[in-house]
């Protein structure tokens, strides 16, 4: 046939051989440059430290003696749900004000990096728990965040109160201080101005004086709060 | 964390007697604690009367236990109008453990709600016995559970600060207070007599 008689096939080759190697090794080296963008992304600190609740839970779960009964199961699946929303919380903040830096400039694309990676694997975690609890009651995955995050602020709730009356003694044990300060000036400056000043004893009397002026302010001020005391 | 399809196997064990979940050997602090709070937790799951065992959605509340906050707070506040303030510090004092004590997963905003007026209740029945100290500490905590609509509880801190003779610190609180309840007459009044107080010093 004419037109492939006319063809040396041979020299034909060299071109082709060139294309292919070229090819070839563009993907080789592709290939290459994503293993290590892949290694390099991987070997970044990552954006949160270990879940704990999500071991603690995957690690009853593969508790083989004696196993583990799904009342437990279902306690650590809700533990790990609200460390969940604690980090997604954690997330929403961070990203607004992330984008605003790296805009900027502020922040190393390493940051933002690790904090997509963070993103993505938060998503999966959530997919993961959702999952999870629909195995254990039917529909159970979409009440669990909203149980977690109520006790995520039931948590909070509770400790800002403790921290908050576990000043109550302290405030009482301040304010019984001062009162009987108060009160011990107020009647000291009472005895003052009853007792006549002793005469002949000058040096005694500028004592007196200046016990006097010492408790003049805080003499002063019982002499108020005796009044507002009155008043209720 | 690590990568979605690992984990790392923790050295944790179950006493079969118990169920009780319990670190094996020498452990971090971080997993003790968690162990406490996750053994608490199923304890409290285990008494959910759902058929699943699962806690239930929020919304519709146990009505049982706000049942009998409601009655420790009308027998406080009955105590308080006869004048039996200890006896009323005591009841509040049961109706805000009662309402601290919901499970975690009852609506946080109820436990805000009914902890806040309780609160300012009992600041009220302190100041009543001349308490400055408790009921500041009361009312402070009070205005930490609820900011807006508690203008009560704002005042009643400001004046036992002014009782205890705080006039710097009763008069940034007050500040604070009319940023929120700009309206409230009492404020105003309690912000007048700061300034009073503070003018003849």
């Amino acid at each position: 046939m004419w037109p492939f008689d006319a063809i040396d096939w041979v020299m034909l080759l060299v071109p082709f051989a060139y294309i292919t190697v070229l090819v070839g090794s563009l993907f080789v080296f592709l290939g290459i440059y994503r293993r290590r963008k892949a290694v390099k992304a991987a070997s970044l600190e990552p954006w949160f430290p270990p879940h704990l609740q999500r071991n603690v839970y995957l690690s009853l779960l593969h508790m083989e003696n004696p196993k583990v009964p799904d009342s437990i199961l279902k306690a650590a699946l809700l533990r790990r749900a609200t460390e969940d929303i604690h980090r997604i919380v954690q997330i929403r903040n961070a990203k607004q004000a992330l984008q605003v830096l790296l805009q900027r400039g502020s922040v190393g694309d390493d940051l933002w990096q690790r904090f997509q990676r963070a993103e993505k694997e938060i998503e999966e975690e959530l997919r993961d728990v959702v999952t999870e609890a629909n195995a254990f009651a039917p529909n159970w995955g979409q009440t669990i965040f909203q149980s977690a995050s109520e006790m995520a602020q039931n948590t909070h709730i509770r400790d800002r109160l403790t921290e908050i009356l576990a000043t109550a003694p302290s405030e009482k044990e301040w304010w019984e201080k001062r009162k009987a300060t108060i009160q011990s000036d107020f009647m000291k400056e009472l005895d003052d101005e009853k007792s006549p000043r002793r005469e002949g004893h000058v040096a005694k009397g500028s004592d007196d004086d200046a016990v006097i002026v010492e408790a003049g302010g805080p003499a002063d001020k019982a002499g108020k709060g005796k009044k507002k005391k009155g008043k209720h | 964390m690590e990568s979605p399809d690992t984990f790392t196997l923790l050295p944790i064990q179950m006493d079969p007697a118990s169920k009780a979940i319990s670190a094996t050997g020498p452990s971090s602090n971080a997993l003790t604690t968690e162990l406490k709070a996750l053994n608490a937790l199923h304890k409290s799951l285990l008494g959910v009367d759902t058929p699943t065992g699962t806690p239930p959605p929020p919304v519709p509340v146990n009505p049982k236990r706000s049942a009998q906050i409601g009655k420790l707070r009308e027998s406080g506040n009955a105590s308080f109008r006869k004048g039996d303030h200890v006896n009323a510090i005591r009841m509040y004092t049961l109706a805000i453990e009662m309402a601290l004590g919901r499970p975690g997963w009852e609506p946080s905003g109820l436990v805000r709600e009914e902890v806040s007026g309780l609160l300012s209740n009992r600041a009220q029945a302190n100041m009543a016995q001349q308490n400055w100290g408790e009921g500041a500490v009361d009312a402070e905590a009070s205005v930490e559970m609820q900011k807006g609509n508690n203008a009560k509880a704002w005042w009643r801190r400001g004046r036992c600060l002014v009782e205890m003779g705080r006039i710097d610190e009763a008069e940034s609180w007050v500040k604070q207070a009319l940023e929120v309840q700009s309206t409230e007459q009492d404020l105003l009044s309690l912000r007048e007599e700061i300034e009073k107080r503070k003018a003849g010093k």
